[in-house]
């Protein structure tokens, strides 16, 4: 086992970048490659903050813009499902991933850099078929982003011929793109760190992002699956999905091409929703985990104070992984299943607010009595927290099958999941932005804008979403086109509530330029940061060079001591200790013993 | 090593710095990981065939009687399914072999045993060619037979299909490590590879097992 | 120990596993020939296991792995079981409520087969 002492990447050959495009563009470097990643999610998830404006638009002032039907539904179909997998999935771990999980470890980078960068080139065209969609016959699909069959492939569903085959197809190439890096972060992060650096020594963010990798590699083959059968029952004329009814609607077959195939018959669209939410139910978590992750040690780090229950976060994260997988079908409760899956899934969805609530009261208790620094990171982590914990409290009242079934398919719960999977992790991709800039540019992100940025984004939500709950309660169905001329049994309340909204909608967006603007500016003329500008421990502020360079670490390994979470230890003269710094013993001398990080 | 005292391995091993699968290779790790992910959606693929069937209110065409052929003119269920089952079994076992005779650095024997698996996948890719044939000339679509429940043709497409694919892949992948162990692109390491490209071969022998159990058997 | 010393292991090995694999999937071709019922479905299953136990353990070297990677591996797939025992109960209950409100024939038998 001599090789267990010696990390390969020691003497891992890199490849050297000798032009500007392979240096910038087909570069095996990880940083680089969490950049492009980075850049192509922020840019797809711009568009689909300009379809969420779009439906903000109708919903206030129905009619007043001229928004016909067919494209209101494509915008929120395209608004959810960008957002979910192309911009939050592909950010979390395609670009924190990428750029966190060599330097964390203190590796050169991942095992496989050319699958890496393969990895970042077909999710680039993942992205290109999924906006292609807007440039074939009927445009990109309105079926709504869980693309329910039958209606996601009928006649009179927008999109439903070409829309569909566009949006599935970029699915399925995505998931290829996602499981060549996925493999890469899972396999560097089991086989490639650095000395000293055990599993339980490994920062949160690692945790995460390991854990929702790992779920990813699981759960995107439903997705695959589903998204093949679907295909075929589009363009082959199979039943997979779609049962003898459906031929009988008006209409028939959407996008048949094959002469012969007769109708539809015997197919189940539970089985599609089956299939997918067995990946959608983890994708939350993919989501989140890695979100829970960068959020503790941004805690940490700025509340200047090891991380509450190290080992407990850890194990919460596994549970949290381990549990996903056993309750999708509470997205279902109203769909006709078997009726004993209410019961079933109703108690593993409860139970699932263990572990997670095991991570909240830490993050409180991290932050209790702590010498806390309100940077604009921490601002953001704060903020993630609290609003963690409401968008959760309303997962509960989903949870439970009596309460769901009157408030299913409502405003409710649009308010839940966006507070829960949408503004939390979105609010920590901010933060770990704000956070890691200065390591990625060498500048410091400007400070008012970052503060402006983040009271407008926080408070914003708060107004966007918040009375939304209310809108729920009242009954006012979600992915409905019209809430007001034509629809006179809305509440005076409701409709005025929707107008609010969508005032608050643009002005959020609106703010989201700020940041955009800080970015660029900031490269520039941002303030030089130095190293370490947060006193940070992890070994990612410990590089030779900052912003690190090709193979991070110079001609030797860095050899981690110590967890990542030694902050105002008692007696030390600094209040925070690297991970690579040596332990010293009873008699001052460095010590190299212990593995247990604590 | 997997042994009742082997077993105290697992806790030291998950605690232990730098590798976690100790002696694992990157690539293998690798494979392994992504043969994992594999196992997901051959699974759901089988999942899906499992619920459409039970779901269906039509009949299920009767595989055995499907799948025949008249030899002598008696009609014996099965049987090319059975001599392509023999054919990705004796696959396995020449990559087997040559997994073996890579890591005794005999690379002559290994690169021709590499050569004879990918012959029996071509030959099994061959030979459902042929199946996929027969069952078309006899009315077999995804979307219609003549016999029963139609998501009969579209489970048998799909499924062995997308089986046959990862067969094809196979094959040109154990063609393209033969060409590089023949050139002596390895020889500076243990012939790893071998057994990482065998680990995805055995993979496809797998799945076939699956298949030929609840596809044809049932 | 595993591959750092080159999984060693006589031919033998392979030579029984390979006609093992041969005379298990032929008990697995003859279950067509019994009758449909609990047993034919046992010895599908039990042939099934043992086939692929063979593949994964041997000719897949996962039985001359530590127990951390075979840990790794064997756990995950656990996810399948839940989805694969539910879906089981759900394509049931869906086929009831097919054949309550359409009424049609449960017992329907295919078509005979007519090369």
């Amino acid at each position: 086992m001599a090789q267990a002492e010696i990390p390969y990447q020691e003497a891992m050959p890199l490849h050297d970048p000798h032009s500007w495009v392979t240096k910038y563009w087909y570069s095996q470097d990880h940083k680089v490659i969490a950049v492009q990643y980075g850049i192509t999610a922020m840019a797809v998830g711009l568009l689909a903050l300009v379809l969420s404006w779009i439906m903000r638009l109708q919903i206030g002032w129905p009619g007043v813009f001229g928004i016909e039907p067919a494209l209101y539904y494509q915008s929120f179909t395209m608004h959810g499902m960008i957002m979910v997998i192309y911009l939050l999935t592909a950010f979390l771990l395609g670009s924190f991933g990428n750029y966190l999980v060599p330097l964390m470890l203190g590796a050169r980078d991942m095992v496989f850099p050319f699958v890496n960068m393969i990895s970042y080139h077909v999710y680039l065209l993942s992205v290109i078929i999924l906006l292609a969609g807007y440039f074939v016959p009927g445009g990109v699909t309105g079926a709504g982003w869980t693309l329910y069959p039958p209606q996601a492939i009928l006649t009179g569903t927008p999109g439903a011929d070409w829309g569909i085959a566009s949006m599935l197809l970029s699915l399925a190439v995505f998931i290829v793109a996602f499981t060549m890096g996925g493999l890469n972060y899972v396999t560097t992060i089991l086989q490639a760190r650095t000395r000293g650096m055990t599993l339980m020594r490994m920062p949160l963010s690692i945790w995460g992002i390991f854990a929702a990798t790992v779920l990813g590699l699981l759960a995107f083959p439903a997705l695959f699956v589903s998204a093949v059968m679907m295909l075929l029952d589009n363009f082959v004329g199979t039943s997979f999905f779609m049962p003898a009814i459906s031929s009988a609607l008006e209409g028939g077959m959407a996008g048949g091409m094959i002469e012969g195939t007769d109708a539809y018959e015997g197919g189940s669209p539970l089985l599609f929703q089956h299939l997918f939410w067995f990946f959608g139910h983890p994708e939350v978590y993919i989501v989140a985990l890695p979100a829970f992750g960068v959020v503790s040690d941004l805690i940490s780090v700025h509340a200047r104070k090891n991380i509450f229950g190290y080992r407990l976060m850890v194990w919460a994260i596994v549970a949290i992984g381990v549990l996903s997988f056993i309750v999708w079908a509470h997205h279902m409760y109203v769909a006709g299943m078997h009726p004993y899956f209410g019961f079933f899934f109703a108690t593993t969805t409860l139970v699932i607010a263990v572990p997670t609530a095991i991570k909240v009261y830490n993050w409180t208790l991290t932050l209790w009595r702590a010498n806390i620094r309100f940077t604009v990171p921490m601002l953001f982590a704060i903020a993630f927290v609290i609003t963690f914990v409401v968008g959760g409290l309303t997962g509960l009242f989903l949870g439970n099958v009596i309460v769901d079934v009157p408030l299913s398919d409502t405003y409710f719960v649009v308010a839940h999941f966006h507070m829960v999977m949408g503004v939390a992790p979105i609010l920590v991709i901010f933060g770990g932005i704000y956070h890691w800039y200065p390591k990625i540019t060498g500048r410091m992100l400007n400070d008012t804008l970052g503060r402006l940025h983040f009271w407008f984004t926080f408070l914003g939500t708060y107004a966007i979403y918040f009375p939304m709950h209310y809108l729920g309660f009242v009954g006012v169905p979600r992915r409905y086109y019209d809430h007001g001329t034509t629809s006179a049994f809305y509440p005076e309340s409701a409709q005025f509530l929707d107008k609010g909204i969508s005032v608050a909608a643009f002005i959020v967006g609106a703010a989201q330029f700020l940041f955009i603007a800080n970015l660029v500016v900031s490269y520039f003329r941002g303030k030089p940061a130095g190293d370490n500008p947060w006193e940070a421990t992890s070994l990612e502020w410990r590089t030779p060079q900052t912003p690190p360079v090709h193979g991070n670490w110079g001609d030797k390994l860095p050899t981690v001591h110590r967890w990542a979470y030694d902050f105002s230890v008692p007696g030390a003269e600094q209040d925070f200790i690297p991970q690579d710094v040596p332990r010293e013993g009873a008699d001052g001398k460095p010590q190299e013993k212990g593995a247990v990080a604590s | 090593m997997a042994s009742a005292a082997g077993h105290a391995t697992i806790i030291r091993d998950w605690g232990s710095d730098v590798t976690t699968f100790k002696g694992v290779p990157w690539g293998k790790a690798m494979m392994w990981i992504f043969l994992l992910s594999d196992t997901f959606i051959f699974s759901c693929f089988l999942t899906a065939y499992m619920t459409v069937r039970t779901t269906t209110a039509e009949p299920w065409p009767n595989a055995s009687e499907v799948f025949s052929l008249t030899v002598l003119g008696q009609s014996v269920p099965l049987l090319l399914i059975a001599i392509m089952t023999f054919d990705l079994i004796t696959s396995s076992g020449t990559m087997a072999m040559a997994v073996n005779y890579g890591y005794r650095r005999d690379k002559k024997k290994a690169v021709r045993l590499i050569l004879a698996t990918a012959f029996f996948g071509f030959v099994f890719v061959s030979m459902q060619a042929f199946e996929w044939y027969k069952l078309i000339s006899e009315g077999v679509r995804p979307f219609k037979n003549n016999w029963g429940a139609e998501q009969f043709g579209a489970c048998f497409f799909m499924i062995t299909g997308f089986h046959g694919l990862h067969v094809s892949a196979g094959v040109a992948y154990l063609l393209i490590i033969a060409h590089r162990v023949h050139k002596g692109k390895y020889d500076h390491t243990n012939y790893e590879i071998i057994e990482i490209v065998g680990l995805y071969w055995h993979f496809v022998d797998l799945v076939w097992v699956f298949i030929f159990a609840f596809f044809y058997l049932w | 120990m595993s591959s750092e010393v080159g999984q060693q292991h006589p031919l033998s090995i392979y030579f029984a596993v390979w006609v093992g694999l041969f005379i298990v999937s032929g008990l697995s071709y003859a279950t067509d020939f019994l009758q449909d019922g609990l047993m034919r479905w046992g010895l599908i299953l039990l042939f099934m296991f043992v086939k692929a136990g063979y593949i994964v353990a041997i000719f897949m070297h996962l039985k001359y792995e530590r127990w951390a990677l075979i840990y790794a591996l064997l756990l995950p797939p656990g996810a399948l079981l839940v989805l694969v025992g539910l879906m089981w109960m759900e394509s049931d209950y869906t086929w009831l409520t097919r054949i309550e409100y359409f009424g049609e024939d449960p017992y329907a038998v295919a078509k005979p087969v007519v090369h």
